[in-house]
């Protein structure tokens, strides 16, 4: 992307964690749609299969997170890996079979989701340590003051098209624009943590359900309407949020997949590209150099 | 959806349990400011605990608070009890203190909020003013999973016995059920809440604290009209569009749920007013009537604190 930052002044910072396991309960089951109840694979542990470019939706999956689900063992550290790692951040496995693979961060969702694009994530399980190399938090666009960047590595803006315009607006290359009506679960969070789940995009249930959505693809960039994520999640008429989507499908009702935030400001601000090559996969595994 | 499994609890009697709630102590973290849609710190005033002086009928946005409930939240020191309290404990449901200088006053549930739950409870102001946090009071849980009558197909929820009689709701026993409300709003207002189980949350309406388009203060630039929260009152009832509640609150096109205020605004992104949902249905079996000023809902007369 063309445009200035502050990316020379932004603090790069070793973080750690661990593939965090998938979590249950007793009654092991909870409820769809329809009452439908359920019990699905897809948050935690290391999802095998899909990669960013993949299509989000048409699995047999609640809350998927494509690749590696990361979490620290303090309560303390896991929020401040949370909220300091950004998406196209490099990560290292550290142990086990897979020690020495890096892989990149495509979001949050009270897990740091992991992408390893390729099949060396076959060998990676719950427990494996790894590095998270953490840049990002602080990055401003000082010809662009009224949008807030966010949750974004500023290698991963560099490789992304689009920049400042000769009118001031900043263009930004995204595959879907997504309605106020389908912003789900996440709403009144803060934007630094998880992600804003999208309804309307229950791949083979009711017609009443959709809202034209179960084309997303894992990693593309979207751009939300009437979303002001500058300082927490919330609708707000005339504003707009980029973001990427980093989480797949969904059976609980109320959620689905969702955008991590990278940008948010008046809508004016900006200038959409419609571009289907807008996704993580055409940029996140640029830096192949691995971290020392 | 057939129509057995919507009306779960249809025709079977309701139980009443007796659970035990504690005045909550409003509780905050090492910093004492959130942070509001503009990026600018305020502190939270009135988010949970023992509020005195707001009752029902007060306007939503007439205070400097947070979230601000008429009465006192109760909650419970174990959080699996205390969700447990917040999911059977329906509005219009009896309360009474057991403990404090307040022992033996009477009054109502008439709200809930998600997330760790509390109970909104409503007592008299002069007996408010003699209890604390820590007080504890009996809450007589009836009515959650049971099913009023209501046209096939709508199903209510987080209503005690008799609390519909107290509300502007008609149903000749055939046709739609219509709602006397507010407002009308459209589920893009959903807020926090959405995704989350109707029966143990409430669902926050993104609405500045101010009059419709009047937006945030402050802002400069957006060009979109932020609907606003001036005219609706503590108690009101409110109705959304295309929203589905029976199990965890989403969008469902045709649908219909109706609520009752049960808080006021709140700076936060992605909060505001918030409703405990009451019904549910197809438009086709439950509609609203719209009423901007001469509309009741939720009153204290309705819930025998007068």
């Amino acid at each position: 992307m063309n445009v200035t930052t502050n990316a020379p002044r932004l603090v790069r910072q070793a973080l750690t964690g661990e593939v965090w396991p998938p979590v249950g309960d007793r009654h092991v089951y909870r409820t769809g749609p329809d009452g439908q109840a359920f019990a699905l694979p897809g948050m935690g542990g290391m999802t095998l299969g899909m990669h960013c470019g993949d299509p989000a939706t048409g699995y047999a999956s609640d809350h998927l997170e494509p690749g590696a689900s990361v979490r620290h063992r303090n309560p303390g550290a896991n929020m401040a890996l949370q909220f300091l790692t950004c998406v196209g951040n490099a990560v290292r496995v550290e142990a086990g079979p897979a020690a020495g693979t890096v892989g990149h961060v495509i979001g949050q969702h009270a897990y740091v989701l992991v992408d390893f694009g390729g099949p060396v994530g076959e060998r990676v399980t719950t427990g494996d340590p790894v590095t998270v190399t953490a840049i990002g938090q602080g990055l401003v666009l000082p010809e662009h003051p009224a949008i807030v960047v966010k949750n974004c590595d500023p290698g991963l803006l560099a490789r992304m098209p689009g920049g400042t315009r000769p009118d001031g607006r900043l263009e930004v290359h995204v595959t879907a624009r997504i309605p106020a009506e389908a912003v789900g679960a996440g709403t009144g969070m803060v934007s630094e943590y998880a992600n804003t789940d999208l309804m309307g995009a229950y791949a083979g249930l009711g017609d009443d359900l959709s809202l034209g959505l179960e084309g997303l693809r894992i990693g593309d960039l979207v751009a939300v309407a009437d979303a002001d994520h500058r300082f927490g999640r919330g609708y707000r008429p005339g504003f707009l949020t980029i973001g990427v989507i980093s989480t797949g499908q969904c059976m609980l009702f109320g959620h689905g997949p969702g955008p991590s935030s990278l940008m948010s400001g008046p809508a004016e601000a900006f200038a959409l590209v419609d571009d289907p090559d807008a996704n993580l996969a055409s940029w996140l595994h640029g830096d192949t150099e691995p971290v020392q | 959806m057939s129509a057995a499994a919507a009306a779960v609890g249809g025709g079977l009697r309701a139980v009443a349990v007796n659970m035990l709630g504690v005045v909550e102590h409003p509780s905050l973290g090492g910093t004492p400011y959130r942070v509001d849609a503009e990026g600018r710190p305020y502190l939270p005033v009135g988010d949970g605990g023992l509020v005195l002086g707001v009752r029902l009928g007060d306007p939503v946005s007439a205070l400097a608070g947070d979230h601000v409930a008429p009465g006192a939240c109760l909650v419970h020191p174990d959080p699996a009890a205390r969700l447990a309290l917040v999911s059977y404990g329906c509005l219009g449901n009896e309360v009474e203190v057991r403990t404090g200088r307040a022992a033996g006053a009477r009054g109502a549930v008439i709200g809930k909020r998600g997330e760790d739950g509390r109970l909104i409870t409503g007592f008299r102001q002069e007996d408010l003013a003699r209890m604390r946090p820590g007080d504890e009071v009996t809450v007589r849980a009836c009515g959650q999973g049971w099913q009023p009558r209501v046209p096939p197909g709508a199903v209510a929820m987080n209503a005690g016995p008799g609390l519909l009689d107290a509300l502007p709701v008609s149903w000749p026993g055939h046709g739609p059920m219509t709602v006397g409300v507010r407002m009308i709003l459209p589920s893009k207002v959903a807020g926090n809440g959405i995704g989350r189980p109707a029966a143990a949350w409430d669902l926050d309406l993104q609405l500045a604290a101010g009059a419709s388009g009047a937006g945030v203060p402050g802002v400069a630039t957006g060009d979109g009209e932020m609907p606003g929260a001036d005219g609706l009152l503590l108690g009101d009832l409110v109705a959304v569009t295309d929203l589905d509640a029976r199990h965890n609150m989403g969008y469902r096109r045709g649908w219909l749920t109706v609520g009752v205020v049960v808080h006021g605004t709140s700076p936060l992104p992605g909060h505001g007013p918030g409703i405990t949902p009451l019904l549910t249905g197809p438009v086709s079996v439950l509609s609203a009537a719209a009423d901007a000023t001469g509309h009741t809902g939720l009153t204290e007369w309705g819930v025998g604190l007068q």
